[in-house]
């Protein structure tokens, strides 16, 4: 990783022995030090860690960050990903019901009087030494094909977009559960200061999100993501007041900390060393983040890499850059959305324009990471909430029709710290409608993510009303034919 | 990271204060850790008497339930019940041999060495778990030697009234029986008491627990300068009958009931339940009984003769959220609401966590997958449909006037009833006239009639294709024309509707490409909008919540095509639609195809080539069984295929077409007559009317047993309008007058959604795993057999269950009550887990301190109020809250109560508390949510609705349980601070210190502008010198005076501020201008920047947001 930060382990050293005189129970100090803050992690990704759960990781972790780009409104698998040619034959022909099996539908197709296959109008072409097969709508994707794992079967339980955002996000349908990144963050700590561990972004204006999906359900809201907007302050309340300069904030936050530490010295409350602390990390993070947010340092070919758009701040493409410069300054769980999926009707013509937003800054993500060698440290995912339909919703035409939401078969890709490069996992059948090899639940893909951040995922638990919750639930099999490295047994 | 802090440490301590902080932040979990799990003690240290629910139940349930519990009894060992743990296993083996470790398996496992063999296993599973500590397996063993006597569930047992302990050294501490408890424990534990608070600190402390705002400064020096006995409780007295208490014991009702201004999910629309909101409010200021409170609320609706208030109360199970996503299966929302109201009844009057029952038997608590359904048969009777409307209340609700507008409400009733009296009175001389102009009639000038009334359009096409009736929607619209071509084509190669020989006269003949379209707006009917006012308060659009008739003549040629639409003209299209489909008569309303509207048909196929009248009415319900269609005037038989409504998006407009709409493809071929539109939807017989075509004096001449009703009705309805009687007529004109005025400001009144129960019950069916759609055996509503006394009266329904949950004999209500007033007080609950007193939560502290509550709280009549004053009035909550570090190592928590309650101000304080400092403060009790000052563009970034529109004036300065509560996106200050998002029922707050917080006290612009607005009040009344101003504004927030330390600091943080503004004019400008209040002109501006500076670093203390 960048090595452009102070070391904290030498930091907390240095304030270690600091505030030995102060009599604070050192030796029980010294313990937890040892334990927390000195102790290596099995491969020493973790020392740098504060406020990680003790014990985690589990293992020697593969990746130390996530990126996880969601597409939410649930990008088309089969104008996208898997191919099926053999679609063509039955062009407008119902789809037969021993494919469809009495699956539950929407409420949006469930008045259909038929269900007449679409195939995808986009061409396919296998590209990269891995041949994976990609619709002409990815170019970019393309290009790094060989970098990514191909999920071609993934399923969820949910049909409709909230429950299935909040799935999986958190884990469980309904809104409560603490979401992925909250746990990370709450089981590995943060590496970064000056920046919250967990940060999303969101662009698009399609399907409405809501902050439970990046919210922390029943474990404490500090780590709940954080969002950086592109409107207004970057993170809530980040900026100074007009005409309240830095020095100003500078002395006040000083003076805040003497007159705490007055109250401190008359009631003992252990708890105002953690407000002069949080309001401290406020004040750089006044700095960071501004510094964070300004790419006016990128290179040229870097905003040629991500395309035009990543010049306007707001959009997808600026939101990919931002991600590539939160993980070099260790940001641990990075959480992109981009709202554009959600193809009921006119899908040609709207995936067309999603792609193009979407297509080169994703792919251009994954290539930044690898230039700067920080790819094989940080886990890249992109995935919608589910697929479509294989058969029309509405009219189906020479160049038109629309797809339906489809929880049973759908692809995603991930890439970087800890799974296969230029490897395609999973198969659907002739018409990308069932899983018919290697079905991966959203249960196993959280398992897997976890598993490659050093977590096992029946140990990383919260005990809410009597119960201990973990983000699997009860379910979830790390996928190890997805992984470069042995996940163990039982996992 | 380094970075800034070396230069903070530059400026002084800040280095120092980081290390420390660190170390405190790491101290503080260790002693978190330790709290969480006791360190072992040495056995020998072990109770010489072991008791079952203190000592071993918590280790059976933590360890063992899951899967030797009432879920799951893996080698028919079921460890929760004596029964199950003593009977005789396979191999003659016995878990529990009382009296006998030696022989009991339990003992045997659980002590193993050998990994294969020790329990308990991983969570779920076959591998070897975490082994049981040696304390943990000395208790047992201990237990087993005493007999391994079992008990059941503390909590399920009814609360005795405990005797007050005797023999305390300290007696003279004690100021009423919590002291006694509380005393008792810590001289057991060798602590004493901390002396009491500061009068001053007392008051803030009290203040703000019992109104959540601090004392005015007038009021800490009456308070300091009363010298009686009785001074506190003169003030308790006081703040006790203050409005502001209400307010402040609503806001966590609010966070228990999931109250909130949207329905949650995807849209998450406005939905209006501020009307349950100000009830809950003034019942806490009518200090109601605590079970009349939860009686109403949980099934008001169902007491005798309920009044409107009682049946406003139960909308606190219609708080939780509702999905109008396109596309979800009703029925499997319907069911996740009906387990919510089952979750958060159980959770906030019984303290039980029932949800895991919901797919099978409860793993901890003795409560079966079974029993949670017959609970779930309590709430399961409600006229409700599982997808909820985008944006407004979705049924049940009612109109829910306040008592000024019920009272109007009621006199408009009596005009109403009055005019109607009135008018029902001359109904002899009504017939006796009509009888007598019927004779004047001259049978030789026929006279055709149809109704007029709220006629906006009327196309008779007897001359031209031009509409005879018209009523625009906006009488200037410039587009207002038939576009038809005139003759030949036009350019899409359309040809012009053309003229033939009609059912009356002439009519529009149409080839199967040529329509008529009306681009000027026919009374706004055509509205997508998003329900009722969509462009403002006197917004004359019909919108799909009004009704309104299409009718017409036809005579088709050809069986499918457009009669009348406001459709879009494509395949599939959104709007309102009257089509013929293969001969029938179809209707589509659609907001957006294909699954929400409502779409049906007639059975009944015409004819083609032949005349026939349609007729279609809609009531602006939103429900198919809101719509008629006739033919011929006889009401049809209707196949229903969408009956799902909801608005959604913004106003679309699409102009009238005749004979087209629905695409190129769904043109009409054939001839239409007579086209009406009215904005209302017309009574059976007046579509018997338009379709019967008798002349009015024609009909005169049939004898009256002859004529039909359509021509009954139409006769009368002529002489109604043309010639009825002066006096008749006056009266006539009095009960229409009544009735629009009546009904118009009923629609204007505001609704909330309430329970109802249909009256024949809803069948309930356990479902299978929890599955909607995996119906089991079917039950009707029981209590828990582990929680009710036998037998049991309650009736089973949901007053039953109501009044079963506050019967005295029930042993949890008045626990988790008291518990969770507690909590208020004293951060943390006498039982720690307030939301579970069930097998897996924590034991009271102070069990008998819980029970002596408990059950004065029955004896005073559920007395909330006094059970509030009991409460502060003890010598417990009135201690210094300092924290001395032997306290520190020996109850760091603060669960013996050695010390009073410091704990950080809850949100709504947070932000309450700088409004009344600041001397911002609204006080106005209830009306309508508002919307405070927000960052913009949040409500846009995560999602559809609308854009949040900010309040001015006053409104920003509303309290904090006003705030408009989204729940895809709470007031961000609300959430910084932890606050509920108000998806579920909150119980038990949590507290963070995050730098998110910091930023908000600093930065936001509701603080800045706080800060600045106290500033000026500093100017105006602090005094004249900075020290005086900046000494008074530290008293108004912190009820003290400042140390010389700490004035020091303040002052020279002014004197600082006041240089750098004096070199920077126009920043300190800008700084006081923040917000919207006006600024004190009278106040030099540097000098406000200088004190805004200074307010904003008190409005920013750590002692400023704590409750001390």
């Amino acid at each position: 990783m960048s090595r452009r930060f102070e070391d904290p382990l030498n930091l907390t050293r240095r304030r270690f022995l600091g505030a030995a005189g102060l009599g604070i129970g050192a030796a029980a100090l010294a313990e937890l030090l040892q334990v927390d803050l000195l102790g290596q992690g099995p491969d020493g990704v973790s020392a740098s860690a504060t406020g990680g759960l003790p014990g985690l990781p589990h293992f020697a972790p593969k990746a130390k960050r996530v990126i996880y780009m969601f597409q939410s409104g649930a990008p088309s698998q089969l104008d996208l990903f898997d191919y099926k040619p053999q679609l063509a034959r039955a062009q407008g022909t119902d789809l037969p019901e021993s494919i469809r099996n009495g699956q539950r539908l929407t409420a949006m197709t469930a008045g259909q009087a038929s269900f007449p296959i679409a195939q995808s109008i986009f061409k396919f072409a296998q590209h990269g030494q891995s041949g994976a097969w990609l619709s002409e709508l990815l170019p970019y994707t393309a290009k790094v094909a060989d970098d990514l794992c191909f999920i071609k079967s993934m399923h969820t339980e949910q049909i409709n977009h909230d429950p299935a955002v909040t799935f999986a996000q958190t884990g469980f349908q309904l809104s409560g559960r603490p979401s992925l990144g909250a746990w990370v963050s709450y089981g590995l700590g943060t590496v970064n200061q000056d920046l919250p561990a967990f940060v999303v972004m969101i662009t698009g204006n399609g399907q409405s999100l809501a902050e439970r999906q990046w919210g922390t359900g029943f474990i404490p809201s500090r780590y709940q993501g954080v969002k950086l907007r592109s409107v207004g302050d970057p993170v809530l309340y980040v900026s100074d007041p007009a005409g309240f300069d830095k020095a100003q904030r500078e002395r006040f936050i000083s003076d805040l900390g003497k007159l705490n530490q007055l109250e401190f010295e008359a009631t003992n409350n252990p708890e105002i060393a953690t407000r002069i602390a949080q309001y401290e990390m406020a004040f750089r993070m006044q700095a960071s983040v501004p510094e964070l947010t300004d790419l006016s340092k990128e290179a040229e070919h870097t905003f040629e890499l991500y395309g035009p758009d990543s010049r306007k701040p707001g959009t997808y493409a600026a939101n990919c850059l931002l991600a590539r410069r939160l993980a070099e300054r260790g940001v641990r769980f990075i959480q992109l959305y981009h709202r554009a999926w959600d193809h009921h009707s006119g899908l040609p013509k709207a995936i067309r324009t999603a792609c193009a937003q979407a297509d080169q800054p994703s792919a251009a993500l994954v290539q930044d990471l690898k230039e700067r060698g920080l790819l094989d440290e940080t886990l890249v995912i992109w995935a919608g909430e589910f697929g479509r339909t294989v058969y029309s919703q509405g009219k189906l035409t020479a160049d038109d029709y629309g797809r339906d939401h489809h929880p049973r078969a759908f692809t995603i890709w991930m890439a970087g710290g800890g799974v296969k490069p230029g490897f395609t996992l999973g198969e659907t059948d002739d018409y990308g409608y069932n899983i018919t090899q290697d079905p991966v639940h959203i249960h196993d893909l959280n398992a897997t993510i976890l598993r490659c951040l050093g977590i096992d995922h029946r140990r990383l638990t919260y005990k809410n009303q009597g119960r201990q919750f973990r983000l699997t639930d009860t379910a979830g099999r790390v996928v190890q034919k997805a992984l470069t490295f042995e996940a163990g047994s039982g996992a | 990271m380094s970075r800034f802090s070396g230069r903070l440490s530059s400026a002084g301590l800040a280095g120092w204060l980081s290390a420390f902080a660190m170390l405190c932040a790491i101290l503080a979990r260790v002693t978190q850790a330790a709290s969480q799990g006791a360190p072992a003690p040495a056995p020998d240290s072990l109770p010489a008497t072991i008791e079952f629910n203190r000592d071993i139940r918590p280790i059976l349930s933590d360890k063992c339930f899951q899967c030797h519990g009432p879920a799951s009894q893996m080698a028919t060992l079921r460890l929760d019940l004596e029964d199950g743990a003593k009977h005789a296993l396979s191999g003659g083996r016995f878990a529990v041999v009382p009296g006998d470790p030696a022989k009991s398996q339990m003992i045997t496992r659980v002590a193993a060495v050998n990994p294969i063999v020790r329990m308990p296993r991983a969570q779920g599973g076959t591998a070897a778990g975490e082994p049981l500590t040696e304390r943990q397996v000395a208790l047992l063993t201990r237990w087993i030697e005493q007999g391994a006597k079992w008990q059941k569930h503390w909590s399920f047992i009814p609360p005795q009234r405990p005797d007050l302990p005797k023999g305390l050294k300290n007696a003279k501490w004690v100021r009423n029986p919590i002291d006694d408890f509380v005393l008792q424990r810590l001289e057991r534990e060798g602590l004493t008491p901390s002396p009491e608070a500061d009068r001053a600190t007392l008051l803030r402390r009290v203040s703000l627990d019992l109104t959540g705002l601090p004392p005015a400064p007038g009021e800490v020096d009456a308070f300091l300068a009363d010298k009686s006995p009785n001074a506190y409780e003169k003030i308790v007295d006081r703040l006790l009958r203050s409005p502001r208490y209400g307010e402040r014991m609503a806001f966590p009702w609010l966070d228990a009931a999931r109250y909130a201004d949207s329905n949650g999910y995807q849209t998450d629309g406005e939905r209006f339940m501020w009307r349950w909101r100000d009830w809950v409010i003034a019942a806490f200021n009518r200090n109601m009984p605590y079970d009349q409170f939860t009686i109403e609320q949980l099934a008001g609706d169902l007491l005798p003769n309920a009044t409107l208030d009682q049946k406003i109360a139960t909308g606190f199970n219609r708080n939780h959220r509702g999905n109008s996503e396109g596309g979800i299966v009703p029925e499997e929302y319907a069911a996740e609401y009906v387990v919510d109201r089952v979750d958060t009844t159980s959770t906030v009057f019984l303290g039980l966590t029932l949800g895991c029952a919901r797919c099978h038997n409860h793993r901890f608590d003795p409560v079966t997958q079974k029993e949670f359904y017959q609970l779930f048969a309590y709430f399961n009777n409600v006229p409700e449909h599982g997808k909820f409307r985008r944006v407004g209340n979705s049924a049940p609700y009612i109109a829910a006037p306040l008592p000024d507008a019920q009272a109007k409400l009621e006199q408009l009733d009596e005009d109403l009833a009055a005019a109607d009296a009135a008018y029902a009175k001359l109904q002899p001389d009504l017939a006796r006239a009509q009888r007598e102009w019927e004779r004047s009639l001259d049978a030789s000038a026929p006279v055709s009639w149809a109704p007029v009334r709220e006629l906006v359009t009327l196309y008779s096409f007897d001359t031209d294709l031009t509409p005879q009736v018209a009523v625009l929607q906006d009488a200037k619209d410039s587009r207002a024309r038939v576009n038809a071509p005139r003759g030949g084509k036009d350019a899409a190669g359309r040809t012009a509707p053309t003229l033939a020989p009609g059912r009356i006269g002439q009519a529009a003949s149409f080839d199967g490409k040529s329509f008529i379209q009306f681009d000027g707006d026919i009374a706004g009917f055509d509205s997508y909008g998003s329900g009722r006012g969509a462009l403002g308060a006197n917004d004359p659009t019909v919108t799909f919540d009004d009704a309104y008739t299409m009718a017409a003549w036809i005579y088709p040629t050809a069986p499918s095509g457009a009669i009348v639409t406001r459709d879009e003209d494509v395949f599939e299209p959104n709007g309102h639609g009257l089509n013929l489909r293969d001969g029938r008569i179809e209707y589509d309303v659609v907001t957006k195809w294909v699954d929400e509207g409502i779409r049906l048909r007639t059975q009944k196929a015409i004819g083609l080539n032949q005349w026939h009248h349609v007729a279609l009415t809609y009531d602006g319900s939103r429900w198919a069984n809101g719509v008629k269609i006739y033919i011929d005037g006889e009401d049809q038989k209707l196949e229903i295929f969408v009956d799902d409504f909801n608005s959604q998006g913004a106003v679309r407009r699409e102009p009238l077409r005749i004979g087209a709409g629905g695409g190129p493809e769904n043109r009409f071929r054939g001839s239409i007559d007579d086209v009406r539109i009215y904005k209302r939807a017309l009574s059976q017989a007046e579509a018997g009317m338009l379709a019967d075509l008798t002349s009015v004096t024609a009909i005169a001449a049939l004898p009256e047993d002859k004529r039909t009703p359509a021509q009954a009705d139409k006769i009368r309805d002529y002489f109604l309008e043309h010639a009825l009687p002066a006096p008749i007529a006056a009266a006539r004109t009095r009960l229409t007058d009544a009735r629009v005025k009546r009904d118009g400001f009923y629609q204007s009144l505001p609704t909330v959604m309430v329970m109802e129960d249909m009256p024949t019950p809803r069948e309930t069916h356990l479902l299978v795993r929890g599955m909607y759609d995996k119906p089991g055996e079917i039950v009707t509503p029981a209590l828990p057999a582990a929680l009710a006394s036998s037998p049991n009266t309650f009736p089973p329904n949901r007053l039953g269950l109501a009044r079963w949950i506050v019967d005295p004999s029930n042993p949890l209500t008045a626990r988790v009550t008291v518990n969770r007033f507690w909590q208020m007080y004293f951060g943390t609950g006498i039982v720690k887990t307030a939301e579970d007193f069930g097998s897996q939560g924590e034991l009271p502290s102070h069990p008998e301190l819980l029970d002596w509550l408990a059950t004065e709280f029955v004896r005073t009549g559920w007395d909330v109020k006094a059970l509030q004053k009991t409460i502060v009035m003890s010598a417990t909550y009135r201690q210094a809250s300092r924290l001395s570090p032997e306290l520190q190592a020996k109850d760091p928590d603060n669960r013996l109560l050695a010390r009073g309650p410091n704990v950080r101000l809850s949100a709504d304080i947070v932000r309450d508390q700088a409004l009344a400092i600041a001397g911002l403060l609204t006080e106005k009790i209830g009306g309508p949510s508002v919307k405070p000052y927000q960052p913009e563009g949040l409500w846009n970034e995560v999602g559809g609705g609308s854009a949040y529109v900010q309040d001015h004036g006053e409104n920003l300065y509303r309290r904090s349980l006003y705030t408009f509560w989204r729940r895809s996106i709470p007031p961000p200050s609300m959430a910084n601070f932890d606050a509920s998002a108000r998806e579920n029922h909150m119980v038990r707050p949590v507290v963070t210190n995050t730098p998110l917080q910091a930023l908000d006290l600093m930065n936001d612009v509701a603080y800045v502008e706080a800060a600045r607005v106290f500033a000026q009040r500093i100017v105006k009344e602090g005094g004249k010198t900075p020290p005086e101003r900046i000494g008074y504004a530290f008293r108004v927030a912190t009820a003290r005076r400042p140390k010389p330390a700490e004035a020091e600091i303040l002052l020279n943080a002014f004197r600082q501020n006041e240089d750098r503004f004096t070199s920077k004019p126009e920043a300190a400008l800008k700084y006081v201008s923040a917000g919207e209040y006006p600024r004190d002109n009278g106040v030099d501006v540097i000098e406000l920047a200088a004190y805004t500076s200074v307010t904003s670093l008190i409005l920013n203390l750590h002692e400023t947001v704590m409750k001390e």
